[in-house]
């Protein structure tokens, strides 16, 4: 009963005045666990399923390591636990981790799943974006938010951004199979996989295939991280590699898989399978054939570092830390 | 029936409680002539307020019949023609003195008199206290108040629920001398519930002995003579 | 016989709007809803159990939090404003700042879920309670004083009962209310819960089990609301009776020593904030300390910068609460007196006031925006919409204490239902009505917040959003504070209206 996720894990106790009464007598968040936090950047599906692969054959318990995968959600920011040491590693976008770093937060890409921005533009099969030029007159169904990813699309792609209306939407298919709005910005793997499997008919422009270079589902961790808990954070990277490497063998399996293992978050077989394998083009390249999963080189850098500069984010390429993957592939 | 008398054909009331039926009013027949005062007197939980209820169309009698006039208690209530004063004042407490008064013409559907509202205020004794707010005035205060919002809009029928039960010795005489004139210049029927033998014989043109519960008539009589005091307290002790 | 006859036209139309907007995704009809709640019982079943236990955990102690907190200011009235101040800040902060606070705090498990959903009831609770506590005749007092009793006797033998029709229209408006805010809670990285299966059906365009769930939920929060609306039949078996209270003959405190009041208040809340930080070892990064703010807003080199994004965001923001929020009270106000006029009506509202309350504005935004547009009548209503079921409950609640002498009374006048609602019933609703009216300020606030996010992306709510994908705590928390602010400014004019009307209709909740 020292340990403050114990204590929480039971509900009669998971309550403000306890959490309140335990802290003050001194229980922190500790790291000292031996299970370790992965930190999840959304709800469990198969877009995690490399993970799930290696978390259920072993990889990990291989390695003397205990991993504990937290989900995300829509007000579970990675970067807090992360910061903070409740989890030990996290999975973030270059983008949202150069945004935390120039906030003070000491974080490193370790690694990079998606070689390719998942961010796309779903439009109806009747009234197609297959091109950004495309977009000018249309009406795109995004959150505020996003606007200088749009931005960021229009410059590199010398289009007039006030040629595009803007509609602040939720994250949801709906507003565009409705007709509210002419596209979306979504990830070319939830919306437009959803649609598909309601047969609503749909095309998805990747921004990756038009100069938007931004490493997303980077493994990141502080520096403090880096230099005291090198060894876990190799054997955490060690099984991830393996586990994806499993999944691009078979996604199939991955995402039965992934609907096995958490039978209460609503999964269905059709949909992760679609996903699963769409996810592939993103993850996995001649790149990753080459080197191994995850890996990025000083060229990919430089173009996310460009990028980067669109949105407003001036990073150098010391974000980036590669030893780690070295001694993985090593 | 071209008057407005109020007759009662065998009305009684019983309630259901837990312990069982309980019975309020024996079946009661009797006329209540229009224009008159009558003083209903018994001991304390006889169901003479339960009576004056029913009269006033609070209560459903559980049998017999009721009428005034040709009409309902309710479709008197609708004119405007009744109003009724309770044992406890049942003032709004946000309204005034005189809020509270002048919402006796609104509820009887009358237009608005100001000067009649002050001159009844005057004369219930509560000049000077217009503009007080209930929770200001004492018990007996506050029944004056009350009894001057049954009066304002001048009732045909106007019943009293022990209205000067808090009323201190000296306004109750001073009261009791006026309220008479009062409605029988109006010719107002008037039921009068108290337990004062003194205040039956002073107001009332006529006094209805009550046994204890349930209630049944056990003395019917006229004032005028000296004797009739005598008789309503050997009729009370009786009923005990 | 009404009550079902309503209901069934209501399922009736909802399958015609269903059919007739089929292909939007936007709306699922009742057949789809019990096709997809039978074909996944299962599924459907252990995520109501999650979501369902955190919320009864949540509710518990948010209300016993609640009962403590009015107690105290009842023993001891010298508290109230501190304790309300605390109270309204606690309540005034959005989840994007709590959410990430509460899972580091936590760690995995349904923790963060119960403190919402506690976080939640506790101050409507509180709010109501304390007008009930204080819903006591002077005689009363004054017979419990004349035995040389204290303020302990009389919270005890006298103000706890007259608490209790306040206390179960507090738990009514909880119940709902405590629902939502463990589904929500799920929203901080949970396993499972029906507010998981809720982003996972949005996301998968699956419209059948977003309207599953939202028809599971409005089935528990009704189910709740009925519940606890029995237990006050049964509790209260006696008539309210007339509150008599003499009116206070105000000489409140000099100007200067409210002025000093706020100022230490002020204080306290800085060091309070300051040390919670510091005592859960917070990392500055997120859980930002005042000084953080004070740089960024005040002292700072980017101060002047900051200050003009965030206000121009207050404007958009504030522009956006206030219709919503009178709209909402009216509207709330507006049907606790319809559904007096007209009982029958109640069986129709209620369960509609409910559902819009249990279900989480994620699902019924797009529906409301769908109808309405992304203007401001939409925006408006979504606003009005998330305030106006406490008002309601308070209001209907507030009618009821319509003492039963005053009934009378106007049944001897064979008096109209409206005579009787605008002579005696609104004015003895007041009280319950400006508690209503109080609590709704925080919560129109976060509704206005909570709207820019879904449909406008305008304001303070989507510079708060935004804060998710750019780290941008600083912001999140000078957010926080402007927004804390307004509500206190807000409230307290509510405040001082309340008790001018206060004064005159309900003297006995004027503080002394």
């Amino acid at each position: 009963m020292t340990r403050f996720t114990n204590l929480t894990r039971r509900s009669f106790l998971g309550s403000g005045a306890v959490a309140f009464g335990a802290a003050s007598l001194g229980w922190r968040p500790a790291h000292a666990q031996a299970t370790v936090n992965f930190q999840l950047s959304w709800l469990h599906s198969v877009q995690f399923g490399g993970s799930y692969i290696a978390q259920s054959k072993g990889y990990w318990d291989e390695a003397g390591l205990s991993v504990s995968l937290s989900p995300g959600g829509p007000n579970a920011p990675v970067e807090p636990p992360v910061v903070s040491g409740t989890a030990l590693m996290g999975i973030s976008a270059a983008d949202y981790t150069a945004a935390a770093v120039e906030q003070g937060a000491p974080f490193k890409i370790l690694a990079v799943a998606m070689q390719n921005n998942p961010f796309a533009i779903a439009s109806l099969a009747k009234n197609p974006v297959l091109e950004p030029k495309d977009l000018i007159g249309k009406k795109i169904g995004m959150a505020v938010a996003n606007t200088p990813v749009l931005q960021a699309l229009c410059t590199i792609n010398d289009i007039d951004i006030n040629g595009i209306e803007i509609v602040p939407t939720q994250y949801d298919a709906a507003p565009l199979v409705s007709g509210q709005v002419d596209c979306l910005l979504s990830w070319a793997t939830d919306l437009p996989v959803a649609m598909t499997l309601q047969g609503v008919e749909n095309e998805t422009m990747l921004m990756a295939d038009y100069g938007y270079a931004v490493h997303s589902q980077t493994y990141i961790a502080t520096e403090d991280s880096l230099k005291n808990r090198r060894d876990e954070l190799v054997a955490l990277l060690k099984g991830e590699v393996r586990g994806w490497n499993d999944y691009y063998a078979d996604t199939d399996a991955a995402a039965a898989l992934t609907v096995e293992m958490f039978p209460d978050a609503g999964l269905d077989l059709p949909t992760q399978k679609l996903q699963a394998e769409r996810q592939v083009p993103l993850m996995f390249s001649d790149l990753t054939q080459e080197q191994g999963f995850g890996w990025f080189t000083d060229d990919t850098i430089a173009a996310n570092i460009q990028t980067l500069g669109l949105l407003g984010r001036e990073v150098s390429a010391d974000l980036w830390d590669r030893s780690l993957l070295e001694e993985v592939h090593g | 029936m071209t008057r407005r008398d109020i007759e009662c054909v065998d009305l009684a009331k019983t309630y259901e409680s837990p312990s069982g039926q309980v019975d309020a009013v024996a079946p009661l027949t009797t006329t209540f002539t229009e224009g008159q005062t009558t003083a209903v007197v018994g001991p304390s939980g006889c169901g003479k307020s339960t009576i004056l209820r029913m009269i006033a169309g609070l209560e459903a009698p559980s049998s017999g019949t009721l009428a005034i006039g040709a009409e309902t208690p309710l479709a008197l209530a609708r004119r405007g023609a009744l109003s009724m004063a309770f044992q406890d004042a049942s003032l709004l407490p946000w309204r005034s003195v005189e809020g509270n008064v002048a919402l006796g013409l609104k509820l009887a559907r009358k237009p608005a008199a100001p000067e009649h509202v002050r001159k009844l205020i005057h004369m219930v004794g509560l000049a000077g206290f217009e503009r007080s707010r209930p929770a200001e005035l004492s018990g007996g205060m506050r029944q004056r108040a009350a009894i001057a919002r049954c009066l304002v809009s001048e009732p045909e029928l106007l019943l009293l629920d022990e209205p000067f039960a808090a009323v201190d010795a000296l306004t109750r005489k001073r009261l009791n001398q006026e309220l008479p004139r009062l409605w029988r210049d109006l010719g107002t029927t008037t039921l009068l519930v108290t337990h004062s033998v003194q205040e039956a014989v002073m107001l009332s043109d006529r006094i209805l002995v009550l046994s204890a519960r349930p209630a049944c008539v056990v003395a019917d009589l006229v004032t005028g003579s000296d004797a009739v005091s005598a008789q309503v307290e050997q009729a009370l002790q009786e009923a005990a | 016989m009404a009550r079902w006859l309503g209901l069934a036209l209501a399922i009736v139309l909802w399958e015609i709007l269903a059919r007739l907007n089929a292909g939007s995704f936007v709306i699922a009809g009742p057949i789809a809803v019990a096709d997809y709640i039978y074909m996944n019982t299962g599924l459907l079943g252990r995520a109501l159990g999650a979501t369902f236990q955190a919320a009864v955990w949540g509710f518990l102690w948010g209300n016993l939090a609640a009962c403590c907190l009015a107690c105290l200011v009842v023993l001891f009235p010298r508290t109230e404003r501190v304790v309300n101040v605390f109270a309204l800040l606690v309540f005034c902060l959005p989840l994007v700042a709590t959410g990430p606070i509460l899972r580091v705090l936590y760690g995995p498990g349904a923790g963060p879920q119960i403190t919402l959903a506690a976080l939640a009831v506790y101050y409507t609770s509180y709010l109501a309670l304390l007008v009930g506590l204080r819903a006591v005749p002077q005689s009363w007092m004054d017979l419990v004083q004349s035995y040389g009793r204290g303020s302990v006797t009389t919270l005890l033998q006298i103000r706890l009962r007259a608490s209790v029709p306040y206390l179960i229209a507090a738990l009514q408006i909880g119940a709902p209310v405590a629902f939502l805010g463990a589904m929500v809670g799920e929203f901080t990285g949970a396993e499972r819960g029906l507010g998981v299966l809720t982003l996972r059906a949005m996301r998968g365009l699956d419209v059948d089990a977003t309207w599953a769930i939202a028809s599971i939920a409005t089935a528990v929060s009704v189910l709740a609301f009925q519940v606890f609306g029995r237990l006050g039949d049964w509790l209260q078996t006696d008539r309210p009776t007339l509150l008599l209270s003499a009116a206070q003959t105000k000489n409140g405190p000099a100007a200067w020593q409210r002025v000093l009041t706020a100022a230490a208040i002020a204080l306290l809340v800085v060091v309070v904030w300051q040390v919670l930080m510091d005592v859960f070892g917070l990392n500055r990064f997120f859980a930002k300390r005042p000084a953080d703010v004070w740089t960024y807003l005040i002292s700072g080199s980017n101060a002047t910068a900051a200050r003009e994004t965030l206000f121009a965001a207050l404007g958009q923001t504030l522009w956006l609460t206030f219709p919503g929020y009178f709209a909402g009270l009216l509207l709330g106000a507006g049907l606790a007196a319809a559904v007096v006029i007209l009982p029958g009506v109640a069986a129709a509202i209620l369960p509609v006031a409910v559902a819009l309350r249990s279900v989480p504005i994620i699902t019924t935004a797009p529906l409301i925006v769908l109808a309405l547009g992304r203007g401001s009548l939409g925006t408006i209503t979504i606003v009005a919409v998330m305030i106006f079921f406490p008002t309601l409950v308070a209001c209907l609640q507030g009618l009821r204490q319509t003492p039963g002498q005053v009934h009378e009374l106007f049944q001897t006048y064979a008096a109209s239902r409206l005579r009787l609602l605008r002579l005696a019933q609104i004015p003895a609703m007041l009280p319950a009505f400006f508690a209503a009216a109080r609590m709704a300020v925080p919560a129109a606030l976060l509704a206005a917040t909570t709207t820019e996010w879904l449909a406008t992306g305008t304001g303070i709510g989507n510079l708060m959003a935004l804060t998710a994908s750019t780290s941008d705590y600083n912001m999140l928390w000078s957010a926080v504070v402007v927004l804390a602010l307004i509500a206190m400014v807000f409230y307290m004019a509510v405040e001082v209206v309340e008790q001018k009307v206060l004064a005159v209709y309900a003297s006995e909740q004027v503080r002394r």
